[in-house]
C-alpha cells in the first residue's frame, strides 16, 4: 500500500515534507500563515509507515517503564487514549486501579480453584492440561476454543477489544495472546490491519483521510470548530475535528444537522415543492394524482382548479385558460400549512445556493484542467514559461477556494438566529459572492484579461473570505489569536 | 466448528432436562430436529407479574459458530412486554446481543429472559409502543400484559372489559388479534383504534 501511495505522490516530489500543510503555491501568503490565514492549523500528513513509528514510541516507552510486554502496552494504552504519560503518572499512584481500568486485570477478586478445572466450559470437552489457558482472570479454556472464538471475533471486525470468554468477564485479550492462538495467516493479518485501524481511531491526534482508497493520515493537536486539514494524497480538504468535509465558518455539530437534514428533506422537499399546493380554501396540502385539473379537496370537499387556484364553479367550459390567475391566493398566511411552506421555502432558499455552489465547484474542477493544458499548450508553443503563466493557475486554485468557503456560508446562514449579526453575516455573504462571480468572470476569460486586473480582482476575492471567516469562524470570535499550538 | 456447536448443545440439553427449573416446570426444553440445530424453549410467566399463569414458547436457533456467537431467540406466543416486538416477537436483551459470552448456556439465557419478565428494561425497548404505555400509564399497562397473557399464554385472569371491546370490533368484521393490537395501541380507546382500522 506505501508503494501506491509513493506512486500517487511522485508528481509532488515526495520526501521533502511540508507540516505546514502544503496548500497554497501564493507566495505573498507564506510569510505568516497563522496571521494572514484565518482558517490556519497546524498538522501533518502522514504515511502509515510513519503512524506505525509514531505509535510504537508509545508503547515502547510504556513497555519499558512499567516492564510490561508490548502487548499489554498497546491494551492499556488503547484505554487511555495513548497518553502514555498520564498512564505512568497514574500507575505510580495506584497500578491495580489502571490495570482495572484497562481491563488488563478483572474488577472482581479471582475466582479461588478453577484453575484445575477438567472440562472446558465451552467446548464441553476435557483437553490434557498442556492446551489450556487463561487470561489474567484466570477463566481457563482450552487453546481450541480460544482460536474458534478469536477467529469468530476478528471476522466481526473485532481487533482491540475482544474479551474473555467467560460470563460478565471483561477482561481484554492482548495481542500476543490472541496471535499465539490464531494460526491461519488470513485472520492474523485481518487482526493486525484492524488493530492498527482501531489504534489510529482510538488516538486523538490521528485521523484517517476519509478520501476513497487514501492512505495518508493526519496528526494534529485536539482543538474544537472547522480545523482545515488537507491530504497530500488526494487533496480532500477534511476538518480534523470531525471528520466531516472542511466547513467553516460552520462549526463542526451545525454542519452535522445540517448534512443530516439535507440527506433527510431534500427528496421530500423535492416532492412536496414540485407535486403539491395547498388548497385554497382550508390550505390542507394536497398531491396531485391524476391528469385532470379539477381538484376537489379532501379535507374541504372545496372545488378548485390545480392550475390557478380558482374556485372550479367559476371556470364554466373555459377553464384551460385560466385567466383568473392572479387574482386570489392570499388569503390566509398566518395558519400552519403556511408556516411549513413558509420553512420549506427557507430551506429551498438555502440548499438551492448550496448546491449549486457545489456544482459550481465541480466545474470549478474542469476548468482548472482545462487551463492547466491550455498553459502547458503556450508554453510548449514558445509563449512564455509556466511562471509567466503561473497567475492564472493561482486565480484559478483560488477561485475554487473562495467558492469553498462560500457553499459553507449557507448553511450557517441558515442556522444564524435573525438579528444585526445576521445581517451582517448576509451582508459579508453577497459581498463575497460578487466579487466571486467577478473573479470566476475574469478567469473563464483569463487570456483577454489585464493580468493586473485579475491580480486584483483575486486580492479583492480573497480579502472579503478573510474577513467573513475572521469576524464568524467560532474560535477567533471566541478567542482571538487561538491557532497557534 | 459446527462439531462444537453440536457437542455444546447436546451437553446443555442435557444441563436443563437435569435442572431444578425443569423438575420445577419453571423452564423446559425440546428438539425441534435432528441436526441440533433449532429447540423450542418454553418459560413459565413469573410470580407477582402480569404473565403469571402464562407459559410461553420460545424458538431458538442455534448458529453454526455456536457458543462463540449468542443464539437466535424469540418469543413464539405473543406477549405484551416493552423488551419484545408485539409483532415480530424479537427480544432485546443484552446477553443475547454484544453482552454473550461462550460460557453462557442455554439454561441461563432462558432464565434471564424469565428474569426480563419480572424486571423489564423500558429504557432500552423494543417495542416503542409498549414502552410507552409502560412509562405513562401503568396501570393500563398491567391490564394489557394480563390480558395478552389471558388470550396467548393461557393465563388464568382474563380482563371482561378488553374483551367486550375486542369483541365490538370483531362484530364489525376485523381480525380478533387486529382489533386487539389496535386496542391496546390506543390505550383501549375504542373510538381511536376503530378510526385507525377504518382508515
Amino acid at each position: 500500500m506505501s508503494a501506491e501511495s509513493d506512486m500517487e505522490y511522485s508528481d509532488n516530489d515526495g520526501d521533502d515534507y511540508d507540516y505546514y500543510g502544503e496548500q497554497d503555491d501564493c507566495d505573498m501568503e507564506a510569510v505568516d500563515r497563522s496571521k494572514s490565514d484565518p482558517e490556519y492549523f497546524v498538522f501533518s500528513c502522514l504515511r502509515v509507515e510513519e503512524v506505525e513509528k509514531l505509535l510504537n514510541e508509545s508503547i515502547e516507552l510504556l513497555s519499558n517503564s512499567l516492564q510490561i510486554t508490548p502487548s499489554l502496552a498497546k491494551v492499556m494504552l488503547h484505554a487511555y487514549e495513548w497518553n502514555a504519560q498520564e498512564i505512568l503518572k497514574k500507575y505510580q499512584e495506584n497500578a491495580n486501579e489502571v490495570l482495572v481500568y484497562s481491563r488488563v486485570k478483572p474488577s472482581l477478586p479471582l475466582p479461588q480453584g478453577n484453575s484445575s478445572q477438567s472440562v472446558c466450559a465451552v467446548c464441553a470437552g476435557v483437553p490434557s492440561v498442556n492446551k489450556y489457558s487463561a487470561l489474567a482472570c484466570m477463566h481457563y479454556f482450552c487453546d481450541d476454543c480460544w482460536g474458534m472464538h478469536f477467529e469468530v471475533q476478528i471476522m466481526q471486525g473485532v481487533s482491540n477489544t475482544i474479551q474473555c470468554m467467560a460470563q460478565d468477564c471483561e477482561v481484554r485479550a492482548p495481542e500476543d495472546f490472541v496471535l499465539s492462538h490464531v494460526a491461519k495467516p488470513a485472520i492474523r493479518e485481518r487482526y493486525q490491519q484492524f488493530m492498527f485501524k482501531d489504534h489510529v481511531k482510538s488516538h486523538p491526534q490521528l485521523r484517517f483521510c476519509p478520501g476513497p482508497n487514501c492512505q495518508w493520515i493526519y496528526q494534529a493537536w485536539v482543538r474544537v470548530g472547522a480545523r482545515r486539514v488537507e491530504c497530500r494524497g488526494c487533496e480532500l480538504l477534511t476538518c480534523f475535528s470531525c471528520g466531516a468535509p472542511h466547513h467553516a465558518p460552520t462549526d463542526c455539530a451545525t454542519i452535522r444537522r445540517w448534512l443530516t437534514k439535507c440527506a433527510d428533506d431534500s427528496e421530500t422537499a423535492n416532492y412536496i415543492s414540485a407535486h403539491t399546493k395547498d388548497c385554497p380554501k382550508c390550505q390542507i396540502c394536497i398531491e396531485k394524482n391524476g391528469g385532470c385539473n379539477h381538484m376537489q379537496c379532501g379535507a374541504c370537499r372545496h372545488d378548485f382548479c390545480w392550475v390557478c387556484l380558482g374556485d372550479w364553479k367559476s371556470h364554466g367550459s373555459e377553464y384551460y385558460e385560466c385567466s383568473r390567475y392572479k387574482e386570489d391566493p392570499n388569503l390566509g398566511t398566518d395558519n400552519q400549512h403556511a408556516q411549513a411552506r413558509e420553512a420549506l421555502k427557507k430551506y429551498l432558499h438555502y440548499y438551492e445556493r448550496w448546491e449549486n455552489h457545489a456544482r459550481s465547484l465541480k466545474l470549478e474542477e474542469q476548468t482548472l484542467a482545462s487551463l492547466k493544458s491550455r498553459i502547458n499548450q503556450k508554453v510548449m508553443a514558445g509563449e512564455g514559461t509556466w511562471i509567466d503563466w503561473q497567475y492564472l493557475w493561482d486565480a484559478a486554485r483560488l477561485l475554487k477556494r473562495c467558492r469553498y468557503t462560500l457553499q459553507y456560508t449557507y448553511p450557517f446562514a441558515y442556522y444564524m438566529e435573525n438579528g444585526p449579526r445576521k445581517e451582517l453575516f448576509e451582508y459579508q455573504q453577497a459581498q463575497l459572492e460578487a466579487e466571486i462571480e467577478n473573479l470566476s468572470w475574469k478567469v473563464e476569460r483569463a487570456e483577454t484579461t489585464d493580468r493586473g486586473d485579475l491580480e486584483n480582482q483575486m486580492d479583492i476575492a480573497e480579502k472579503r473570505r478573510t474577513t467573513l471567516l475572521k469576524d464568524f469562524l467560532e474560535f477567533n470570535t471566541n478567542s482571538a489569536s487561538s491557532s497557534k499550538v | 466448528m459446527a462439531n462444537i456447536a453440536a457437542k455444546r448443545i447436546k451437553r446443555e440439553f442435557k444441563e436443563v432436562m437435569n435442572s431444578e427449573e425443569v423438575a420445577g416446570g419453571y423452564i423446559k426444553l425440546a428438539l425441534v430436529n435432528d441436526s441440533w440445530t433449532e429447540l423450542q424453549g418454553t418459560i413459565v410467566g413469573p410470580p407477582d407479574t402480569p404473565y403469571e399463569g402464562g407459559t410461553f414458547q420460545l424458538e431458538i436457533k442455534v448458529p453454526e459458530t455456536y457458543p462463540f456467537n449468542p443464539p437466535k431467540i424469540r418469543f413464539v406466543t405473543k406477549i405484551w412486554h416493552p423488551n419484545v416486538s408485539s409483532v415480530t416477537g424479537a427480544i432485546c436483551l443484552d446477553i443475547l446481543k454484544d453482552q454473550w459470552a461462550a460460557a453462557l448456556t442455554l439454561r441461563t439465557v432462558l432464565l434471564s429472559i424469565q428474569a426480563l419478565l419480572s424486571a423489564a428494561e423500558a429504557g432500552d425497548p423494543q417495542d416503542a409502543v409498549v414502552a410507552k404505555q409502560y412509562r405513562e400509564s401503568q396501570q393500563l399497562f398491567l391490564l394489557t400484559a394480563r390480558h395478552w397473557t389471558n388470550v396467548y399464554a393461557g393465563g388464568p385472569s382474563a380482563i371482561w372489559e378488553f374483551d367486550q371491546k375486542v369483541q365490538r370490533l370483531l362484530d364489525m368484521g376485523i381480525d380478533e388479534h387486529e382489533a386487539r393490537v389496535a386496542l391496546s395501541h390506543y390505550d383501549w380507546e375504542l373510538e381511536r383504534a376503530t378510526e385507525q382500522l377504518f382508515s
